[in-house]
């Protein structure tokens, strides 16, 4: 969330928004930097992309693209569910219309009248029968929108037109509307007709300071809901010379149990992921324990020293999702601290990342992971062309196997840090989300975290792997591409140009 | 002073054309007003387009062009024709009202984009007051208000038979134009306020003044009363016609099930002192006058509505009155199963609080009188 790594800027007064230049920040609430969410899997027997665009003010229309890949479709709607109300209290569906030019997409725009965890309910009728699915997603207020300097100039001369108006019909009113139809304007008229017009000015003058004042207000107000990651703070201390990761939630509105508890996502209740900065060439994905409601702790693989930014990712029994941001200092001795993993799911990388644009990364066990992007440019808000497979040492296809119940984890990030994304094949949602408005939807509140929901697959899986995903602005990115094979978690690094 | 004359465009048998004009479009302007906000309690998800903002916007624009046209043929026509008129920027002439009226329609305009950039900064508005949504207030105030000034310049110049048909027309664009103070205080007149200090605050700040200045323009013998009464009756129709319509939310989450047109509260029973500032009108010694009246008035207006109010709130308040007649089950479809208005109970007040809230309307009431006074007199002059 860039309200992290980009302090809140003040909102411009009143009146200096009206010359202000057009700026927009863009940030998210699940993941940083990144909006945007993606989508992709199956709605009962239509396989389908879902793009949703939350707009970054609340309330306001999100954009949301279904893309169906399999057959023909005859009808598609799509509905916005809030988590408290269910469907229950959910607006009807709405249709949503193909897009010309893009056979088996459609489009529709939907209202988010409130803050906080939605799911979108996309239903498809077709020749195949129907199917459903729900794409989580969360409403919050994440930007601000200053007045660009022509509607700026355009509003100022408007109101300076109707200020004009308003003197001129006071001075019409007190010089001549109580005269006798006909009767001449006379010199004592025309003075007490002056005089009003002044004091009419000084009026209206303090009315407009008012004006102002209020609007700085309504900003302020604004500003309040403007969506803030919980506050943290993450720490390495020394364990039994072990260097341990201690995480602690300590914000006011989590201590003061006004948000729901946290569930596990794929099995963990945090996703912790660790970047050295600036360089970007070590990483970690860790998955911290409980100590109590507040605190979690995790050992600290053997890492370079030096600068690491902490992102964590958290999902609570609401369906919010959000991204919680910090950094820490490995000192020198723990790159050499005795280490033993905290969860066995835990992973990291610290080789350098590939030279720019390279599509081949050589794993762990001597496997070849190879970014199959072809010549394509990668472009900024259009979907990226995500695809790698894994080939053994010997150059045979690899026989992948589910890491935390996932065929693939890919961690996606800026180099400024501005931008931090974790998603699976599935998209940029949180699976746990999604179960919980699954079970919500039938009326079951209170089973939604058993580990029925959470069971993963234990199947074999093909050695390629695709994210639906697009990047949220250009720049230089990287990113960790995460498999197992044969027992072992492998980590690909990519870097990728986004014009 | 020349004898009274026959209004500016009359007829013996009829009103000025644009006189209907500017009535019409204050109606138009107030209606769709009443309409859009119960198409946001019942609907939600609104458009340019819907009919509420069409009634809104064909007020502006009939008001706006009719005195446009009254401004062109006024200032090209002979000097005769400019005697009623008030004279604009060296070279325009209309009536007073119409200027006010072709200024609301401006300030409409300037309203749209300045609230549609407002949407997309800071998210749609839940609120009736927003900054941009008082530019457009201002602007349909100011359209009752032309209509107002144009039918009391023709009230104060006409005579004989003419005379009671100004009289009554004057007290329908009052009762107008004092429909949108009640409307534009809405958010202070909940029933569930009933008996806390801000509903009397509010009332008294606004009420005394807007009903003292009325009907000081007014030469009706109960112009308070008329005032109040096509409040009451533009209120009732509202009240009972628009749940007469199925609607359901098309917004969520949705937490009342709604099936049909949210209506306005019940209008306040503002009919009560509105009567006994007529009486006191009818009564008062010439001598008492100025800030001795207005103590009087202001003192009769609190006591008086405090009275009623705060005991119709007993019941108004209660699952009693969730009739079809009274319509306090008027939920809005996002309203909480716990809000104060769904549990039909009163948010507590301190006894010390409430006393210091009554002092303080008392103090209004008379200040807002006095105003009242000064600008009433103004109005029984205008002629223009």
């Amino acid at each position: 969330m860039t309200a992290a790594a980009h302090p809140a800027r003040r909102m411009p007064n009143g009146l200096t928004v009206l010359a202000a230049l057009a700026v927009l920040t863009v940030a998210g609430v699940a993941h940083v930097g990144s909006p945007d969410v993606y989508y992709r899997g199956a709605a009962g027997p239509y396989q389908v992309g879902v793009v949703v665009r939350p707009p970054g003010v609340v309330p306001a229309q999100v954009d949301v693209v279904i893309q169906v890949f399999n057959g023909d479709v005859g009808r598609v709607t799509v509905q916005p569910v809030y988590w408290e109300t269910g469907t229950a209290g959910a607006p009807p569906p709405d249709v949503a219309q193909p897009l010309a030019g893009a056979p088996g997409t459609y489009e529709s725009r939907l209202w988010l009248m409130t803050t906080g965890s939605y799911t979108i309910d996309v239903a498809i009728t077709g020749p195949r029968g129907t199917g459903a699915v729900n794409v989580p997603i969360v409403s919050a207020a994440t930007r601000e929108l200053p007045m660009s300097p022509v509607l700026g100039a355009g509003l100022l001369l408007l109101g300076a037109f109707l200020v004009f108006g308003l003197l001129s019909i006071v001075g019409a009113a007190s010089r001549e509307a109580t005269l006798d139809p006909g009767a001449p304007v006379d010199p004592h008229r025309r003075a007490r007709s002056r005089a009003a017009v002044a004091a009419a000015a000084a009026i209206f003058a303090l009315a407009l300071l008012g004006g102002n004042a209020w609007w700085n207000s309504s900003a302020r107000n604004y500003r309040r809901i403007i969506y803030v990651p919980l506050a943290n703070r993450a720490t390495i201390v020394d364990s039994a010379g072990e260097h341990v990761l201690r995480f602690e939630l300590t914000d006011a509105r989590w201590l003061g149990r006004e948000q729901t508890p946290l569930v596990p996502d794929h099995g963990k209740l945090v996703h912790l992921f660790l970047v050295r900065s600036p360089g970007m060439d070590a990483f970690a994905h860790l998955h911290p324990v409980t100590r109590d409601s507040n605190e979690f702790r995790v050992a600290v693989p053997r890492l370079p020293l030096g600068t690491y930014r902490v992102y964590a990712d958290i999902v609570h029994r609401s369906g919010l999702a959000e991204t919680l941001v910090n950094t820490v200092r490995i000192f020198p001795g723990g790159d050499a601290a005795p280490f033993t993993p905290t969860d066995s799911d835990d992973s990291w990388s610290s080789m350098p990342g590939a030279s720019r644009d390279a599509t081949h990364a050589t794993l762990a066990d001597g496997s070849i992971m190879t970014w199959d992007r072809g010549d394509t440019t990668i472009v900024a808000n259009q979907l990226a062309p995500l695809h790698f497979s894994v080939r053994t040492p010997d150059g045979r296809p690899a026989v992948l196997r589910p890491y935390m119940g996932m065929a693939a984890h890919a961690m996606v990030t800026r180099d400024d840090g501005s931008v931090f994304v974790h998603l699976h094949p599935m998209g940029t949602i949180a699976m746990a989300a999604q179960s919980l408005f699954d079970h919500r939807q039938s009326g079951d509140t209170s089973r939604a975290t058993d580990a029925r929901v959470m069971a993963m697959p234990a199947a074999t899986l093909p050695d390629t792997v695709s994210f639906p995903y697009a990047f949220p602005k250009p720049g230089h990115y990287r990113m960790w591409i995460q498999v197992r094979h044969d027992g072992r978690v492998l980590t690909g690094t990519f870097d990728a140009t986004v014009r | 002073m020349e004898p009274p004359r026959p209004a500016s465009g009359a007829g013996t048998a009829g009103v000025p054309w644009y006189l209907p004009a500017v009535l019409v479009a204050s109606l138009c302007v107030i209606v769709g007003v009443m309409w859009d906000i119960s198409w946001h309690s019942t609907i939600g998800r609104d458009t340019f387009w819907t009919p509420a903002h069409m009634a809104i916007y064909l007020g502006g624009l009939l008001a706006g062009l009719a005195c446009g046209w009254l401004v062109l043929t006024t200032s090209l026509g002979s000097t005769a024709a400019h005697a009623d008129t008030v004279r604009f920027w060296r070279v325009f002439y209309a009536p007073l009202g119409a200027w006010v009226c072709i200024w609301g329609t401006f300030a409409m305009l300037t309203s749209a984009p300045f609230d549609n950039w407002w949407h997309n900064a800071y998210g749609l508005d839940v609120e009736i007051l927003s900054p941009p949504h008082t530019v457009l207030a201002l602007g349909i105030a100011a359209i009752q208000l032309g209509a107002l000034l144009m039918t009391l310049a023709l009230q104060n110049r006409a005579s004989g038979d003419e005379a009671p048909r100004y009289r009554l027309l004057y007290a329908v664009a009052a009762g107008l134009l004092f429909l949108n103070a009640t409307i534009m205080t809405t958010e202070y007149h909940r029933r569930v306020l009933m008996h806390a200090p801000v509903f009397y605050e509010v009332a008294c700040l606004v009420f005394p003044f807007y009903l003292v200045t009325l009907a000081r323009g007014s030469r009706l013998r109960w112009p308070t009363t008329a005032v109040t009464a096509v409040y009451t009756v533009v209120m009732l129709a509202m009240v009972w016609i628009l749940p007469l319509f199925p609607a359901t939310p098309r917004l969520g989450p949705i937490y009342q099930t709604v099936t049909h047109m949210v209506p306005p509260d019940f209008p306040l029973l503002l009919l009560a002192p509105a009567i006994v500032l007529d009486l006191i009108f009818q009564r008062a010694p010439p001598s008492l006058r100025g800030w001795r009246l207005a103590a009087v008035l202001g003192a009769a207006f609190l006591v008086v509505f405090l009275g009623t109010q705060w005991a119709f709130g007993y019941f108004y308040n209660s699952p009693a009155s969730a009739n079809w007649v009274f319509a306090s089950d008027n939920y809005y479809y996002a309203l909480p199963k716990t809000a104060y208005a769904y549990r039909h109970v009163f948010p507590p007040v301190r006894a010390g609080a409430l006393v210091r809230g009554l002092v303080v309307a008392l103090v209004l009431a008379v200040v807002s009188s006095r105003l009242g006074l000064a600008c009433g007199d103004w109005l029984r002059r205008v002629k223009r």
